[in-house]
C-alpha cells in the first residue's frame, strides 16, 4: 500500500488514542483527591462563594458533560487558563515546545551517535572485553537517576572546574535573548548574528544535552547490540561469510539490516526520554514543556496538566508517524507488502 | 584427479555446562573420503549424523564451541583444517562454494539480486562495476532464470523459492569454483522444482568439470544424481562407494536399514524398520557407534570396526559385514 | 560384554555431595553470567543493610545535631551531615529499608495484577484482548515518570499510594510478557490435547499455561524492582509522596540539590551512589536472569 494510505490509516487510529488519553487525564485530575475549588477560593471562603466558583469553573456538572465542554473548547483551540500564571495554556505550551525540542533533539541525536556504534561494536566482538564493558556501561546508564546526574555534572563542571555556566535557564543572565524566530536561542542567535547570545546559549546547552545523551545512550546500546546479534545469526549473514565476503562487507550488511529495528526502537524510546528531559529541565531550570508540565502536575494546575498531556500524546503520534515514514523508506519489503 | 581429500576429520563441540563441567560432544569422528573432479558425491544420513557439519568444517565456517580437533582437509595442495581464517575466507566463494538451504532467507533483504551477485564477484576479482554487472546477468541466464535483467533488479522477497535457489547457485558459481557443496539444496521446494534444481547442479558440474558434494537425507536424490555415495551415522562414515554398487549390495547394517525403510520397499513388504533414538554425542558407546541399534551386534562390536573393502571403491566399516 | 562392563565401571564417578553440587552450580552460573552473580551479591548486601540497619547505623537517622549542620565527611559522621544536621550515613543505611519496602510490595502488586490479566487476555483473545492492548499502548505514550507523578499527585501523596501506583504502572509489562507467552503456547499441541481431554478453562490456564508464562514474568521481576526503586526516588526528589525528613534516598537528593551549587556535595552524592548501586545490582541480576530463563528474548522489556 502506498505511503499516503498507510499514513492516513495510522492517523485515523490515533484519534481514539488521543481522546482516550485526554479523558483519562481529565477523569484522573477531577476525581483525584484535591479539590481545586477550595484551593482557588481560599480557606476562608463561605459555602456560597465556593458554590459560585464551582459553577464558574463548570465543576458542578457531571464528569462526562465537563469533558464534552472541554472537547468543544479544544476544538476551538481554547485549552483554558493556568491558575498559577493566569495566562492561556495553549500559548504557554506552544512557546515552550521549541525549547524542549531543542534539548531532546540534540540529546537523542548525540545519544544515538554514541550508542549505535558502541552497540554494533559490542555485537561484533560478542563476549569479548569490549562487549562486557559496554554492557556494564549500558546497565549503569539504566541505573543512574537523571536528576542526580544533572546535579553531579553541575557540581563537577560548574562548581569544581568552572567550565560550565550555572544551571539557570537557557541563556546567561547577562546576555539578552535574541528575537524569537524558531524559539531556540542558539539558532535564533546565529540567525540574527547575535554571537554573544548564541555563544551563551550554546554554553548553557552543553550540560543538559550531555545528560540527556548519556541517559538515552543506555537503551540504545543495549538494543543495537541485541538487534545486531540477531542479524548476525541470520541465514543471509551466514551465506555472506560462506561466499567469502570480506569482514568489512559482512559488517555492512549487518548494520544496515539492524538499523531499521533500531530506528523504530529509538522512536518508542523517545516517549520515555520525554520524562528524562523533563527532569533535566527541572534541574537546569530550562524553561521547557517538561519543567512546565512537572510543576503543573505537582501544584494541581489542571488546565495546564490536560493541555500538557494532550501535547505529549500529539508528540508521540508525530514521532510514530516519523518512524513509520523512515521504515517505509528504508525497508523495501514495507513498500511492497504492509 | 583427487580434488578434495578429507582424512580422519574430528570436529567436537566443547563447552562448559551450568554445573561447571566441561562437556565435549564428538560430532565428527574420523570422517575420511575423497572427491574426484567431475564427480558428484552424495552425503546421506539421518538428522544429526554430521553431514552439514562436515560441509561447515571443510569450508571453515565452524563457530565456537565447535572446532576441528584433528584431521586433514586437503584441497589444491593445502590443508584447509590448518588454514588461518582470513586465508580460507579468500578461498570461499572463489575456489570453494556452498549452496545452502532456505534460499529466500539466505539473501540479504536490503540489496537487489544483481547487487548481491556483483558483491560476491568483486570480492574475489578485480573487475569494474559494469563488467561485474554483465557477469551477474550472464550467470542468472545460465541458471535458467527467465528475464535475467529484471531478476537482477528485483528484491529477494519478490522471488519464489525455486528462483531464489537458482540465484544461490548462480552466486556459488559466479567465480568458477573447483568444489561446490550443496547442503540440502532442495528442502522447502516444490517437488517439480527440486528435480529442476538438481538437474541444474548436475549439469553445471559435468559441463565445467567441477567436483560436488550433495548433502541430503533423501536416497532418491542420491540414486538419481550422485555418482558416489557416503553414508554417515553418528559423526562417521559407515559405508561409501559407487552409488550403484552400494545401493545394489549394501553391506553395512545401517545402510541396509536405510534402503529397506524407504516407503516403496515398506509398501512392497520387503522392508523392515529398525529405528531408535539418535546417538548421544556427549556419550558415544565405545567401539562401533551403531551397535545400540544394530541387529547384528555382538561382543566384538565393542572394539572399533575396521574398513572392509567389498569391491573396488565400495567399502563398509563393520565387523560383521558378511553376516545376514 | 565384560569389556564393556569394566570400562563403564571405571568411568562411573561417585555422586558428589549436595553441598559440592551447589557450589559447582554457583561456579558454573558465575562463569556463564558474572553480571548476574554480582547483581545478586549487591542485592543481598543491601538486603542485609535493610535487615540489620539498627546495628549498622552509628546515629539515629532523624536526629538533628544543630551544631553540626552541613559538615563534610569525618570520623564521626562518615558521610557528613545534611542541612538539618542529620547523619547522612545512617540515613543512607535506613534508606535501603525504604527501597525494599517500596520495591517488593509494588512488584508483588504488579505481578498479581499483570499475570492473571495477561493469562486471561492472551487466552481469550478477541475484542477484550484488542481493547486491552489499545489501552496498554495508550499508557505507553506517557513517560513513566509523568504518569506516576500525575496519579500520585491526583490521588494523594502518601507512601502507600506510591507503592500502589508503581505496582499499577508495572503491571502492563507483566501483562504483555505473560500474554506473549500464552499466545505462543495457545495453539501448541499440548494445550490442544488438554482441551481435547476436556479440561476446563481455568485448569488449562493455571496448570498448563501458568508455569510457562511465569518464567518470562519472573525474569522481569528484578528489572521491575529496579524501576520501582528509581521511580519512587524520582517522585521523592520532586517532593511528591515522601516528605522531609524521611530518610529516603530521593528525598535526600532533593535536599542535597540545594547545596550542590554551594559545594556541599556529600548531601546529594551518597544517597545517589546508594541508589545507583542498588538499581544497578537489580538490573544486573535481572539482565542475567533474563538471559538464562529466556535466551531467545521473546519477551523483552
Amino acid at each position: 500500500m502506498t505511503l499516503s494510505r498507510f499514513l492516513t490509516r495510522r492517523l485515523f487510529f490515533s484519534v481514539p488514542l488521543l481522546l482516550g488519553v485526554l479523558f483519562f487525564t481529565f477523569a484522573l485530575v477531577r476525581i483525584g483527591g484535591q479539590d481545586p475549588v477550595a484551593l482557588l477560593a481560599g480557606p476562608t471562603a463561605s459555602a456560597q462563594e465556593l458554590a459560585l466558583v464551582r459553577r464558574e469553573l463548570g465543576l458542578d456538572q457531571s464528569l462526562f458533560a465537563q469533558f464534552l465542554i472541554y472537547l468543544g473548547k479544544v476544538a476551538r483551540f481554547d485549552l483554558g487558563q493556568s491558575w498559577l500564571s493566569n495566562k492561556p495554556v495553549l500559548s504557554e505550551l506552544i512557546d515552550r515546545v521549541p525549547v524542549t525540542v531543542e534539548l531532546m533533539f540534540w540529546g537523542v541525536l548525540i545519544g544515538a551517535l554514541i550508542g549505535i556504534p558502541v552497540g554494533l561494536r559490542a555485537a561484533f566482538r560478542a563476549d569479548g572485553l569490549y562487549d562486557q564493558i559496554s554492557r556494564f556501561v549500558s546497565l549503569l546508564g539504566f541505573s543512574i537517576p537523571t536528576y542526580w546526574l544533572g546535579l553531579m555534572m553541575l557540581f563537577v563542571f560548574f562548581f569544581l572546574l568552572d567550565w560550565a555556566p550555572p544551571g539557570m535557564g537557557r541563556i546567561s543572565l547577562m546576555a539578552t535573548p535574541p528575537p524569537r524566530i524558531t524559539g531556540s536561542y542558539l539558532v535564533d542567535g546565529m540567525l540574527t548574528a547575535n554571537w554573544v547570545a548564541a555563544r551563551s546559549a550554546f554554553g548553557q546547552l552543553v550540560l543538559p544535552v550531555l545528560c540527556v545523551a548519556i541517559i538515552a545512550s543506555a537503551p540504545i546500546i543495549k538494543q543495537t547490540r541485541a538487534m545486531a546479534l540477531e542479524v548476525l545469526g541470520r541465514d543471509y549473514v551466514r551465506l555472506a561469510r560462506a561466499a567469502g565476503l570480506p569482514e568489512r562487507e559482512v559488517r555492512r550488511i549487518v548494520w544496515r539490516n539492524a538499523l531499521v529495528p533500531v530506528v523504530t526502537f529509538i522512536g518508542t524510546e523517545i516517549t520515555g526520554l520525554v520524562g528524562t528531559a523533563s527532569l533535566i529541565e527541572y534541574v537546569f531550570a530550562w524553561g521547557g514543556l517538561g519543567q512546565y508540565g512537572l510543576n503543573a502536575i505537582i501544584s494541581g494546575d489542571f488546565a495546564v496538566v490536560q493541555g500538557y498531556v494532550l501535547f505529549l500524546a500529539l508528540f508521540s503520534v508525530v514521532v510514530f508517524v516519523i518512524v513509520d515514514i523512515l521504515t517505509f523508506l528504508l525497508e523495501p519489503r514495507a513498500a511492497g507488502e504492509a | 584427479m583427487t580434488l578434495l581429500a578429507v582424512e580422519d576429520l574430528h570436529t567436537h563441540f566443547i563447552s562448559r555446562s551450568l554445573d561447571n563441567e566441561m562437556r565435549e560432544a564428538r560430532a565428527l569422528n574420523g570422517v575420511s573420503f575423497q572427491l574426484e573432479r567431475g564427480r558428484v558425491l552424495g552425503l546421506v544420513g539421518e538428522t544429526g549424523a554430521g553431514k552439514s557439519l562436515t560441509a561447515l568444517s571443510i569450508m571453515g565456517l565452524l563457530k565456537p564451541p565447535a572446532r576441528i580437533v584433528a584431521g586433514q582437509i586437503r584441497f589444491e595442495g593445502k590443508d584447509l583444517a590448518q588454514m588461518a581464517p582470513a586465508e580460507i575466507n579468500r578461498l570461499r566463494g572463489d575456489r570453494l562454494a556452498l549452496i545452502v538451504q532456505n534460499p529466500r532467507a539466505s539473501l540479504d533483504p536490503l540489496a537487489r539480486i544483481g547487487d548481491q551477485l556483483v558483491r560476491v564477484h568483486r570480492a574475489h576479482r578485480q573487475v569494474d562495476a559494469a563488467a561485474a554487472r554483465k557477469r551477474a546477468v550472464a550467470m542468472l541466464t545460465s541458471v535458467g532464470l527467465p528475464d535475467p535483467e529484471r531478476c537482477a533488479r528485483s528484491w529477494p522477497h519478490e522471488l519464489s523459492g525455486g528462483m531464489a535457489q537458482r540465484v544461490l547457485i548462480a552466486m556459488a558459481l559466479i567465480n568458477e569454483p573447483q568444489l561446490v557443496i550443496a547442503d540440502e539444496p532442495t528442502t522447502g521446494l516444490d517437488v517439480t522444482v527440486q528435480a529442476q534444481i538438481l538437474d541444474l547442479i548436475q549439469g553445471m558440474v559435468r559441463a565445467r568439470g567441477l567436483g560436488a558434494i550433495v548433502i541430503t537425507h533423501d536416497l532418491g536424490v542420491v540414486a538419481h544424481y550422485c555418482d558416489d555415495v557416503a553414508v554417515m551415522y553418528a559423526g562417521g562414515i559407515v559405508e561409501q562407494g559407487d552409488t550403484r554398487a552400494v545401493f545394489r549390495q549394501p553391506r553395512h547394517p545401517y545402510t541396509i536399514n536405510l534402503i529397506d525403510s524407504t516407503p516403496e520397499r515398506l509398501v512392497i513388504g520387503s522392508g523392515r524398520i529398525f529405528g531408535g533414538p539418535p546417538p548421544n554425542l556427549f556419550d558415544l558407546p565405545v567401539g562401533c557407534h551403531y551397535r545400540a541399534r544394530c541387529p547384528r551386534a555382538a561382543d566384538i562390536c565393542t572394539t572399533s570396526p575396521p574398513w572392509v573393502t567389498i569391491a573396488g571403491q565400495h567399502q563398509a566399516r563393520c565387523h560383521r559385514v558378511d553376516q545376514p | 560384554m565384560t569389556a564393556e562392563l569394566l570400562m563403564n565401571a571405571a568411568a562411573a564417578r561417585p555422586r558428589p555431595s549436595f553441598a559440592a553440587r551447589v557450589v559447582q552450580r554457583l561456579i558454573g552460573l558465575s562463569r556463564r553470567s558474572p553480571t548476574m552473580m554480582i547483581g545478586a551479591g549487591i542485592i543481598l548486601l543491601f538486603a542485609l543493610f535493610a535487615i540489620f540497619h539498627l546495628w549498622l547505623m552509628p546515629h539515629d537517622p532523624v536526629r538533628a545535631y544543630p551544631t553540626e549542620v552541613l559538615k563534610p565527611p569525618s570520623a564521626r559522621f562518615w558521610f557528613g551531615t545534611d542541612g538539618n544536621g542529620m547523619d547522612v550515613f545512617s540515613r543512607v543505611i535506613y534508606g535501603s529499608l525504604y527501597a525494599f519496602g517500596i520495591a517488593v510490595p509494588s512488584v508483588v502488586i504488579g505481578l498479581s495484577l499483570g499475570v492473571p490479566l495477561g493469562l486471561w487476555t492472551g487466552y481469550r483473545g478477541g475484542l477484550f484482548d484488542e481493547i486491552m492492548m489499545r489501552v496498554i499502548d495508550a499508557i505507553r505514550v506517557f513517560p513513566i515518570i509523568i504518569l506516576a507523578l500525575a496519579i500520585v499527585a491526583a490521588t494523594g501523596q502518601s507512601l502507600v499510594n506510591v507503592i500502589f501506583v508503581i505496582g499499577l504502572i508495572d503491571s502492563p509489562i507483566f501483562v504483555r510478557v505473560v500474554r506473549a507467552e500464552v499466545l505462543a503456547l495457545r495453539s501448541s499441541n499440548f494445550v490442544e490435547a488438554a482441551r481435547a481431554l476436556g479440561n476446563p478453562t481455568w485448569r488449562i490456564l493455571f496448570v498448563h499455561l501458568l508455569p510457562n508464562a511465569l518464567r518470562g514474568a519472573i525474569a522481569q521481576t528484578s528489572v521491575r524492582a529496579a524501576w520501582a526503586v528509581r521511580i519512587s526516588a524520582t517522585l521523592a526528589f520532586l517532593g511528591v509522596g515522601i516528605q522531609q525528613p524521611t530518610p529516603e534516598w530521593g528525598a535526600m537528593i532533593r535536599q542535597g540539590a540545594e547545596f550542590i551549587v554551594t559545594g556541599q556535595w556529600w548531601v546529594a552524592l551518597f544517597p545517589g551512589c546508594a541508589l545507583i548501586v542498588l538499581v544497578l545490582g537489580l538490573n544486573m541480576f535481572g539482565d542475567g536472569a533474563q538471559d538464562l530463563l529466556d535466551p531467545q528474548r521473546k519477551t523483552t522489556r
